[in-house]
């Protein structure tokens, strides 16, 4: 049986205008079970983020099949939603407006949409600030508007891409505990993409290492950890061997 | 919000913020508009008094008029209402002549904007013309329309359109294409993406855009009166300083001057309502 | 070949928008004679592209153009180096001085926002046809450009790049050489684009009230003989030298000043 999300052999070459095509996925596979949380960590311009594009239906591969359900991808759809790493708030929106965008373009009516959105607002912690604008909030608040209208369409699958790199320390620390509370709550398959493995140790079930572009799967880490994690979790020996690990497969990748 | 600002102003560390940031910003606040008014009004003190300190000979006092002259003058042509039809006839061509550059500009703009074929066709044209002082122009222009308003509007037109047309394709080019992203992964097709990201994103530009092009306009209608015209407040000046009535010359520089600001004025309430999104209203460009 | 293995862009491909935009000029000068074989334009109010090329190569022949052009730079020259002393020093001392840029914000602005060409009867009916009566509209429309950009430009300096310098141990010289002069000089070179264009109106309007030679007159004059041609010729030279004096700022400020990506 076909795993959840399959990637088989996907390739895509980048081909700007004026200047030398950039081959970002060479051969790249994945399989993604159904419910977990897998990080993908790579070097730089991997292809990583090209990656979650191409599923989230706005990139078409040059070949190669992507299928969810055994069903191939071949657009956005509403089983499927992205976090995005700089956010993407409209800044002329309020944040239920913003939360509710998906809803208003699948055409639900107003008042559906004001009940979902007040009750994410309220689970991602942002009561009170249903009327404020973007510039408005911190970068932890934006992303929990940006985690929220993900959720609003209720989909499947939730594709992070980087969601926490533009966040200070703190607030990331605090962003990856939230992620989980949510996770939890919701039980969505998600995809997670970062630089940190720490951050994706902490998070997921599982951990993928890419080479460097053209990208493809190097290897993948089975994070045994035991779950509710919690912050001390990260100090224990366990942890830090699975880092050092995925350290090793990582850095011969990594060019300065 | 208020945190920021409390950290951004220099509070003296010891001092509680609330109690020595009022005090001390009281002069702080009005000093800018107190100095800025006291040059205006001293500057008009200073003229009014000229004749009254220096002995202005007789050749030179033909070319020479006082504030007060000028209030008076324009006083008189308000009261007795010999302003109006000039100027209802200066304002018909800027009036004319400024929508129609936005009703051209505006979808020419978006076009160029959006199509990446269109753009590269039009811009040796766009750069020619906004290069060019349109006044360049005026001679063909009157031999085509004739002495009258449409020389005028056309005039105007070409002034005021480029402003428009280029500030609404760099509003629409600048989209943020993390923003298109956004709303096409929730399946958005081309006239939402229009609706929900390009046509807000490009309306600050068009704003500024706007504001230039009045600019241009209201210097297209006194260059248009000036070669180009029988009637409106630029004739009515061109004859006044050739019977050296000078204070009639002025007070027409503060009525375009006056239709000027005034549009500007609503172009920035426009502009305000607007932009309640944006983070504080920016200084000018 | 690159690297990749994959073939280089070839040349017009490299070059879509030139080639476009060429293309597209080509084709309204031809589409404009085209239309002469079609409709029987009044010659006395439209000329055609040959005519129009022709009577410009006359004009430079015989060295009237190039006249003219020389009469009309004259007062340009004068109003607008005048403009660019009186204009930067202003815009500094508003900058430099905090209490005298907002004694003089307003006031500038008012001017600015005054369509001051209004003045333009004036000033020759007091200064006269010459030189001078140009000269002096020309800086009155040049001079505000450089004032704004001027005050904007000191303002913009860098206070963390200054104490940057002086921790390093910079004297008062290496402030100005290394931080303030390179972070004003490009808005001065941005507000000297736009002032050209200020001040070519102010070179055409000055020629139009009362001039007997120059570009301006020579516009005013061919279509007063309905000289279409002529007319078009000197139309087309203005637009070709505004051109020029533009994008060579807008190249230079590019080639000058690298690290200004955008504006």
């Amino acid at each position: 049986m076909a795993a959840y999300i399959e990637a088989r052999n996907v390739n895509l070459t980048f081909r700007p205008p004026n200047r030398a095509p950039v081959r970002a996925l060479y051969g790249f596979d994945i399989d993604v079970r159904e419910g977990e949380l897998l990080s993908i960590v790579g070097p730089s311009g991997c292809g990583k983020s090209t990656f979650l594009n191409i599923l989230l239906g706005l990139i078409k591969p040059d070949s190669g099949q992507i299928s969810m359900r055994g069903k191939a991808i071949s657009g956005p759809g509403p089983d499927r939603a992205m976090v995005f790493q700089e956010f993407g708030l409209l800044p002329w929106r309020t944040v239920q407006s913003n939360i509710e965008l998906g809803l208003e373009l699948k055409g639900v009516p107003a008042e559906t949409r004001h009940k979902v959105s007040r009750e994410l607002i309220e689970m991602v912690g942002l009561g009170g600030f249903e009327a404020h604008y973007p510039h408005e909030l911190s970068g932890g608040m934006k992303q929990r508007v940006g985690l929220a209208r993900a959720l609003a369409t209720d989909p499947d699958v939730l594709l992070m891409d980087e969601p926490f790199a533009a966040l200070d320390a703190q607030t990331r620390d605090l962003m990856q505990v939230e992620l989980l509370r949510i996770w939890n709550q919701a039980r969505k398959t998600m995809l997670f993409v970062t630089h940190q493995i720490d951050e994706a140790i902490y998070l997921s079930d599982r951990v993928l290492v890419m080479t460097k572009r053209p990208g493809h799967a190097k290897k993948i880490f089975d994070i045994a950890l035991p779950r509710p994690r919690d912050y001390e979790m990260r100090v224990t020996p366990e942890f830090n061997e699975l880092k050092l690990e995925i350290w090793h497969a990582l850095k011969d990748e990594i060019t300065v | 919000m208020s945190e920021t600002q409390a950290i951004g102003s220099n509070v003296v560390a010891a001092a509680p913020a609330d109690e020595l940031a009022p005090q001390k910003s009281v002069w702080r606040r009005i000093e800018p508009t107190a100095l800025g008014a006291g040059s205006i009004v001293l500057l008009l003190v200073v003229w009014e008094l000229i004749p009254h300190l220096v002995t202005v000979s007789a050749g030179t006092r033909l070319f020479f008029t006082t504030p007060s002259q000028v209030a008076g003058t324009l006083w008189t042509m308000f009261a007795t209402g010999a302003v109006w039809v000039p100027l209802g006839v200066s304002a018909s061509g800027f009036g004319l002549g400024l929508g129609l550059a936005i009703v051209v500009g505006l979808p020419l703009g978006v076009l160029i904007g959006r199509s990446k074929v269109l753009n590269a066709m039009f811009d040796p044209f766009i750069t020619a013309f906004n290069a060019t002082p349109r006044l360049v122009f005026l001679p063909l222009v009157v031999l085509w329309f004739g002495l009258g308003l449409w020389s005028k509007v056309v005039i105007v037109f070409i002034g005021a359109l480029f402003p428009i047309l280029i500030n609404t394709y760099e509003g629409v080019r600048n989209a943020d294409k993390v923003l298109i992203n956004v709303v096409r992964s929730f399946g958005a097709k081309e006239w939402d993406i229009a609706r929900l990201v390009v046509i807000p994103n490009a309306t600050p530009y068009i704003v500024a855009g706007l504001r230039l092009a009045i600019g241009r306009a209201v210097l297209g209608v006194v260059v248009a009166e000036f070669f180009g015209s029988e009637a409106g407040l630029g004739v009515m000046m061109v004859q006044a300083s050739g019977r050296y009535q000078v204070d009639v010359v002025f007070a027409g520089l503060i009525i375009f001057a006056g239709l000027s600001l005034v549009m500007t004025g609503l172009v920035q309430l426009l502009e305000n309502r607007l932009s309640r999104w944006r983070p504080q209203p920016q200084g000018e460009g | 070949m690159t690297p990749d293995g994959v073939p280089q862009i070839p040349f017009l491909e490299r070059n879509r928008k030139v080639a476009l935009g060429l293309l597209a000029v080509v084709l309204f000068f031809g589409a404009w004679q085209a239309a002469f074989l079609y409709f029987p334009f009044n010659p006395l109010f439209i000329s055609k592209p040959n005519l129009i090329f022709a009577g410009l190569a006359d004009l430079i022949t015989s060295g009237e153009l190039l006249y003219d052009l020389r009469v009309s730079a004259v007062p340009f020259l004068y109003g607008f180096s005048a403009a660019v002393v009186v204009g930067v020093s202003i815009g500094i001392l508003m900058g430099w001085r905090v209490r005298v840029g907002y004694a003089l914000d307003p006031l500038m602005t008012v001017f600015y926002a005054s369509p001051l060409v209004a003045l333009a009867p004036l000033v020759i009916v007091f200064f006269g046809v010459g030189v001078a009566g140009k000269a002096i509209i020309i800086f009155l429309l040049s001079v505000f450009p450089f004032i704004f950009n001027a005050y904007a430009g000191v303002r913009a300096v860098d206070r963390l790049l200054i104490n940057v310098v002086r921790s390093l141990g910079g004297t008062e010289k290496d402030l100005y050489l290394k931080v303030i002069v390179p972070s004003v000089l490009p808005y001065l070179v941005a507000g000297a684009r736009i002032a050209v264009g200020r001040a070519l109106i102010g070179v055409l309007v000055g020629e139009f009230f009362a001039a007997s030679e120059g570009i301006g007159y020579a516009i005013a004059r061919f279509g007063d003989l309905f000289a279409l041609d002529k007319m078009f010729a000197c139309i087309l030279a203005v637009m070709i030298i505004a051109v020029v004096m533009t994008e060579g700022i807008r190249w230079a400020e590019r080639a000058a000043f690298p690290w200004r990506v955008g504006q």
